[in-house]
């Protein structure tokens, strides 16, 4: 760790003009007199040069410099379109350019007012380097003038949205101003999804009140089921993606038909339906103790381990079944080795329960006997298993120090993440896998449909690196 | 951060705060955080050594500090505070040590041999911390005089 | 007849830090903290003790008492500080008078630094956060040793 730190203060005039800076006016009225001239000094002595339209988002104040807007528009109703971002909240036809439009809240995952289906919403037509992009805001305030001189550079404080999306912050008549790099923030986006503007023109240019089809002659049941895909991520339930395809298909024929039985659209439409839909994507197993037909099958794929210890790592434990489970299995496989498991999980009531687990001398199969010892309250693995395991409150897309293991325990996590994210988390799994290790996923989850990854022949969805 | 260090940070933060400022405190949800930089203006660190190596931090806004301060001093039968001079900011440093403390105590008794390092205080114009990438648990407390943020980040020593 | 003056005045209430000669015991405050330093002052003097010098590290400490030896009834010692730790400079004030009478002061609690610091001679150890009502008992305990 290193610190840079001054933890002498200056005297207090430093402070009013930190104040000042910082627009904190509560501090700089304590200053008032002394504070207020100068502000009127400085505005007549300086010249006005930047002009910013000015808007609220989730209650704070921003604002874009006014030679990157175009026009300010309320936008009636949105062209939805499939397979973009959850934030791209369509297309809009202005005036015969079909251009994206984008919610600024949602992308920088900051509460949004509900707005009824319909009702116009504020925006701004932006005017980048190499297109027109529209943005949807709480509402828009006012064109105001400043000093350019008065900009000062971005501050973590202002972190509510990624400092690096901030060009500076500017105070004007006690109201702090966040301006925005919208070249920066809409860079990024134009490389890594094709503006939805492209692929229309050279489909169907004429948006309509219907959601548009993105290839023209795609059969009916490809966009149904290209929806429902949307949708899923939409919901943030469920992230289809080459891994889980086969079996997200198999279920969307399978909903199709009873739902169309059952005289129910087909289309997710609320959150409920969606997790409806993913209900049977489960491993066996899935939060108890895994059973002597599944403990077989995962002892037929343990690797060779030529070292006194094994490692594991363990995403996604929940409640820490599969960690208890897979920890006797090793001390049983490997008797003379240490046995080292790092298990973790982000949803932190399921994991708090994991270390103390307790259950009933019933729901534990008899091949763990020789590990659990009687409490009070019922059963509990024994100082040897306990030992074993670390549980950890652990987001798996953050940093940590997992070292190289010999297996990888990861069931049903991966198809919960983002498709980003999923690649992200399978970089490492490569990475951190030895070459004579295992990986073992959920049972729909195939990870050798990706290049690195070879399936181990097995009754399991278990996998190595190629 | 391992499942049983929870607790204690939480109970502590719970209790020492009830007890120094005299008045309802209430803990939002804790969450995990990828990047430990302080963000709200002034923060004071404890670090932790033994079994594990990380720090405590505990991140306000000046005027809650300043608040949080005056209210300590007032126990002391001390004028309140303006600005954080010298004495509000041991003050600040104080509550750090007493809640990490606390902790640390907690988890003795559980069978984590932690140590602590003297805390301290830093403020928002000069503030450059640079943690290698560490991920963080925070535990958010609404008091009267504003939020106090504790970031707790503890790796485990291979 | 009994008057007034035959009955002890119920309302007088004797200055917990005065000896039972009547003179004020002297404190020696050892912490880094300016923040407890004072507030235990605050606590001691209300009550009619006298601070008689304060110290920011153990090293000082060590170097105080023995500058106002033997003019120092009571130590009270904290256990984190920079340079030289509470413990260590309890064990060297106790080797240089045996007879040292010094209370630690922490916002640990660990067992073992409890333990550790009564064998080294401590008379008492106080936790933080600082009651008023419990350092004075635990003070004037340690005092009545």
């Amino acid at each position: 760790m290193k610190w840079n730190n001054e933890e002498n203060e200056k005297p207090s005039s430093a402070n009013v003009r930190t104040a000042q800076r910082q627009g904190f006016s509560t501090l700089a009225a304590a200053y008032a007199g002394e504070a207020e001239a100068e502000d009127r000094e400085t505005e007549e002595r300086e010249k006005i040069d930047f002009k910013m339209v000015t808007f609220a988002l989730a209650g704070k104040d921003y604002g874009i410099d006014i030679m990157k807007v175009k026009e300010i528009a309320k936008y009636g109703n949105f062209t939805y379109v499939p397979n973009t971002p959850p934030f791209v909240t369509g297309v809009y036809n202005l005036r015969g350019d079909i251009i994206s439009v984008i919610d600024l809240r949602k992308m920088f995952n900051l509460p949004a007012p509900q707005k009824a289906q319909g009702e116009a919403q504020d925006g701004l037509i932006l005017r980048l380097e190499s297109n027109l992009i529209g943005v949807v805001v709480d509402h828009i305030d006012r064109v105001v003038g400043i000093a350019s001189t008065n900009i000062q550079p971005p501050h973590p404080i202002f972190a509510d949205i990624n400092i690096k999306y901030i060009s500076g912050v500017v105070e004007q008549e006690g109201r702090l101003y966040i301006i925005l790099d919208v070249e920066r923030i809409f860079q990024r986006e134009e490389e890594k999804n094709e503006p939805p503007a492209v692929r229309l023109t050279t489909a169907q240019p004429e948006p309509a009140a219907q959601p548009s089809v993105p290839t023209p002659s795609a059969p009916a049941s490809e966009t149904e089921f290209d929806f429902v895909r949307e949708s899923l991520s939409t919901f943030d339930v469920f992230h289809v993606t080459d891994i889980n395809e086969q079996w997200a298909r198999e279920r969307f024929e399978q909903w199709r038909s009873s739902r169309k039985t059952a005289g129910k659209p087909i289309q997710l439409s609320t959150h409920e339906e969606a997790r409806d839909f993913v209900k049977s994507f489960t491993s066996e197993c899935t939060g108890a103790f895994w059973d002597e037909n599944y403990l077989e099958k995962v002892e037929k794929v343990l690797p060779e381990v030529n070292v006194g210890t094994v490692h594991v790592w363990n995403p996604g434990c929940g409640q820490g079944f599969e960690s208890y489970s897979l920890a006797v299995l090793l001390k049983r496989h490997y008797p003379d080795k240490q046995i080292k498991i790092w298990a973790s999980d982000r949803d932190l009531l399921s994991i708090s329960t994991a270390p103390n687990l307790v259950f009933p001398r019933n729901s534990i199969p008899d091949y763990y006997a020789d590990f659990i010892v009687e409490g009070t309250n019922g059963m509990s693995f024994g100082e040897e298993v306990k030992d074993a395991i670390l549980f950890e409150y652990h987001d798996v897309l953050h940093p940590n120090a997992i070292p190289e293991v010999d297996i990888i325990l990861s069931r049903d996590v991966l198809s919960f993440l983002k498709e980003s994210d999923q690649r992200q988390v399978l970089t490492q799994f490569h990475e951190k896998v030895k070459s004579s290790g295992v990986v073992i996923s959920g049972k729909h989850e195939l990870l050798d449909t990706l290049d690195g990854w070879d399936r181990v022949k097995s009754g399991l969805t278990a996998f190595r690196k190629a | 951060m391992r499942v049983e260090y929870i607790n204690p940070f939480v109970e502590a933060a719970y209790n020492v705060l009830k007890e120094v400022l005299n008045t309802e405190v209430h803990r939002g949800e804790l969450y995990l955080k990828s990047t430990s930089m302080p963000v709200l203006g002034v923060a004071a660190i404890v670090g932790l050594a033994g079994d594990v190596e990380g720090r405590v931090l505990f991140d306000m806004t000046r005027q809650t500090a300043i608040q949080v301060a005056s209210t300590m001093l007032a126990g002391m039968e001390m004028e309140p505070i303006s600005d954080l001079n010298d004495m509000g900011k041991a003050s600040i440093t104080e509550l750090a040590n007493m809640i990490t403390g606390q902790a640390v105590t907690k988890l003795h008794n559980l069978g984590f041999k932690f140590d602590l390092t003297p805390p301290a205080l830093f403020t928002g114009e000069n503030m450059e911390v640079t943690d290698a990438d560490v991920e963080a648990l925070i535990v958010p407390m609404e008091l009267p005089q504003g939020k106090l943020e504790i970031n707790v980040a503890i790796r485990e020593r291979a | 007849m009994k008057t007034k003056q035959d009955f002890p005045n119920i309302n007088e209430r004797t200055a917990q830090g005065l000896s039972p000669e009547g003179t004020p015991y002297r404190v020696l405050v050892v912490d880094d903290s300016m923040f407890v330093t004072k507030q235990i002052s605050q606590i001691l003097t209300s009550e009619g003790f006298d601070v008689v010098g304060t110290a920011a590290n153990g090293q000082e400490g060590l170097e105080k008492y023995k500058e106002l030896f033997p003019n120092v009834d009571l130590v009270t010692m904290d256990i984190t500080m920079p340079t030289m730790d509470g413990v260590t400079a309890l064990e060297k004030i106790r080797e240089f008078d045996g007879n040292a009478c010094v209370v630690m002061i922490s916002a640990l609690g660990k067992q073992d630094l409890v333990k550790k610091s009564l064998m080294a001679g401590a008379k008492n150890y106080i936790v933080k956060p600082l009651d008023r009502k419990k350092v004075l008992e635990r003070i004037l305990m340690s005092l009545k040793q």
